[in-house]
């Protein structure tokens, strides 16, 4: 964990209310893996009071550069999405634990739902280094909301586009186009997600009965962002009956989806 | 040659700068960013007799300046905490603080007799009586004078290390408060905790909060800290640990003038984890500035 200032490269709006800030740290660039996040400082001064966390989008270690995409939600996001090239962002990270892909595998299924694709192009560029497939769903609710993914990943990832508009790709939800492709006969070993509670719920429920590893990337809102707040909860099961809380931040962000209680 | 150290009592800190329990964990996860050994203490999280498990979701929300938090005080425990956490703080020669909360004067007492025997880490005992955010204990104790220092005075039998209490600004008046611990036998207070507050989603049209209410912190608050470290100072005897949204050096002279012996800084490091740091710099440099050669020139000046 660093905290360090990133320089901002460039600021790109890659589709409606949705951005992606190019940054050079070298230090966060090499240390950074698929499934960490950045806190990053947004404004000088009590406004915004909290830092806000952001995953990471990808890296170039040789060249000291990481991005993050985020989406306009708030103060935050705005004064974010106004950053100018030159500019010095207060970061801290890379933070939590990342995506664990598996030793031995050959078909990778990723689900995006959003700008929770952000952490999965990231991961969807490592795997494809060691895998024979890497297969991406990504769901937005209308086509002025997506992001050009393919720019971000290179040659060979899967690339399946779910529009909920019908604007573009599969018409509807993305876990349906996911479902239809499972009935032909998709195989994954390993799925990963990250987007919309009920999105992740139900790519959840489509695995219940399956033997796949599943590893989920959560959010919530955080004020320390390295576990020392106990500000970001997610309830785990524990046992048959019992729950406990976790640091979104500092036990995940990424978890088992059969543990969470949804 | 400047002495950044400050006396509370009984209790010698090597500078006035504490961090507030809650927002430093038991200390360690800042660890790699800093010599947690350069911080006058650490006041860690509240711990708790039986483990909490913690308010539901969401558990902060920021506000103008500041933030609510309603976390619910979850802790493993003090059986946990004795086994698993102190033995590797114990390593670490920083300078502890052990908050503890109980549901009932007994578990209050329990907790003292056991952290107080428990190494040499710790340093003192914060008593939580306002805590906002949990059903039963917390700042039930520490709203009714009597029931303060009935408190105060069974913990007091068992405590062999400095015993701070913390006091809510929930209160009509804090100096009745204030001497009611003080005639318990506090050897400091601290003050203040945070200001209950509600932020209401007009989307759902419900309560933000899992726990509906949560304590205020941050900038917001400190003109309000301010006037209650102000107005205690001159109603007690016994030293003060002030805070509230403190973040610059500015904001904690004016504590110390209030009449504050340490400051402690709480949700500012959140945006900066290293304000404790910077903030100790800056006190030297304005010492030195002043021609003073300690702290204790400038504290509770702003009475005359």
């Amino acid at each position: 964990m660093l905290l360090c200032k990133a320089k901002v490269l460039r600021v790109e709006k890659l589709a409606i209310d949705c951005f992606s800030l190019l940054l050079e740290e070298k230090n966060l660039a090499t240390g950074s893996l698929p499934g960490h996040f950045l806190h990053i400082r947004v404004g000088e001064g009590p406004a915004p009071f909290l830092r806000r966390p952001f995953s990471i989008a990808g890296t170039s270690p040789g060249e000291g550069f990481l991005q993050i995409i985020f989406r306009l939600r708030g103060a935050g996001t705005r004064i974010l999405s106004r950053a100018c090239p030159g500019d010095m962002l207060d970061c801290l990270g890379p933070l939590g634990n990342g995506f664990r892909p598996r030793e031995n595998c050959k078909i990778s299924v990723l689900l995006g739902g959003g700008v929770g694709v952000a952490p999965l192009l990231f991961l969807a560029r490592r795997l494809k280094e060691v895998r024979e497939r890497v297969v991406l769903y990504y769901g937005v609710s209308r086509g002025l909301e997506k992001i050009p993914v393919q720019n971000f990943l290179p040659p060979g990832v899967e690339i399946n586009l779910a529009t909920e508009d019908g604007s573009g790709g599969f018409a509807g939800l993305v876990t349906d186009l996911h479902r239809s492709h499972l009935q032909r006969g998709l195989r994954p070993e390993e799925v990963f997600a990250c987007g919309p509670r009920p999105m992740m719920q139900r790519v959840a429920g489509m695995y219940r009965d399956k033997k796949v590893d599943m590893q989920f990337s959560f959010e919530e809102r955080m004020a320390c962002g390295v576990g020392a707040c106990h500000g970001c909860p997610i309830e785990i099961k524990v046992g048959d009956s019992d729950t406990v809380f976790k640091r979104v931040c500092r036990d995940g962000p990424v978890f088992n989806p059969y543990e969470v209680v949804w | 040659m400047i002495d950044l150290g400050t006396r509370l009592g009984p209790l010698k800190l090597k500078t006035p700068f504490m961090a507030a329990s809650g927002t430093f964990g038991f200390g360690e996860e800042f660890a790699s960013l800093m010599d947690l050994r350069d911080l006058g203490a650490i006041v860690i999280n509240g711990l708790t007799l039986m483990p909490r498990k913690g308010n539901p979701p969401p558990r902060i929300v920021e506000t103008p300046a500041g933030m609510l938090n309603a976390i619910g005080l979850q802790n493993p425990g003090l059986d946990v905490f004795l086994s698993r956490e102190l033995p590797r703080l114990q390593k670490s020669q920083v300078k502890l603080i052990a908050n503890i909360a109980g549901d009932t004067e007994e578990e209050y007492v329990i907790l003292a007799r056991e952290l107080c025997t428990a190494g040499d880490v710790l340093i003192a005992i914060e008593l939580n009586v306002s805590c906002p955010n949990v059903q039963r204990g917390g700042i039930f104790f520490g709203t009714t004078p009597s029931t303060l220092s009935s408190l105060v005075e069974k913990v007091r039998r068992v405590c062999t290390l400095p015993l701070i209490v913390k006091l809510t600004p929930n209160v009509t008046d804090i100096t009745e408060i204030a001497r009611a611990a003080e005639d318990g036998g506090a050897d400091i207070l601290s003050l203040v905790n945070t200001f209950q507050g509600m932020v209401i989603d007009t989307v759902s049209r419900r309560p933000f909060l899992g726990n509906k209410i949560g304590g205020l912190s941050g900038p917001a608050m400190r003109p309000l800290a301010v006037r209650l470290v102000y107005e205690t100072y001159a109603s007690v005897e016994i030293p003060l640990i002030g805070m509230g949204g403190i973040e610059a050096l500015d904001d904690a002279l004016q504590f110390f003038m209030a009449g504050a012996a340490a400051v402690a800084i709480g949700s500012a490091s959140f945006s900066d984890p290293l304000t404790i740091l910077r903030l100790t710099g800056e006190l030297k440099n304005y010492l030195q500035r002043m021609n003073l050669p300690s702290l204790e020139g400038i504290i509770g000046v702003a009475h005359g």
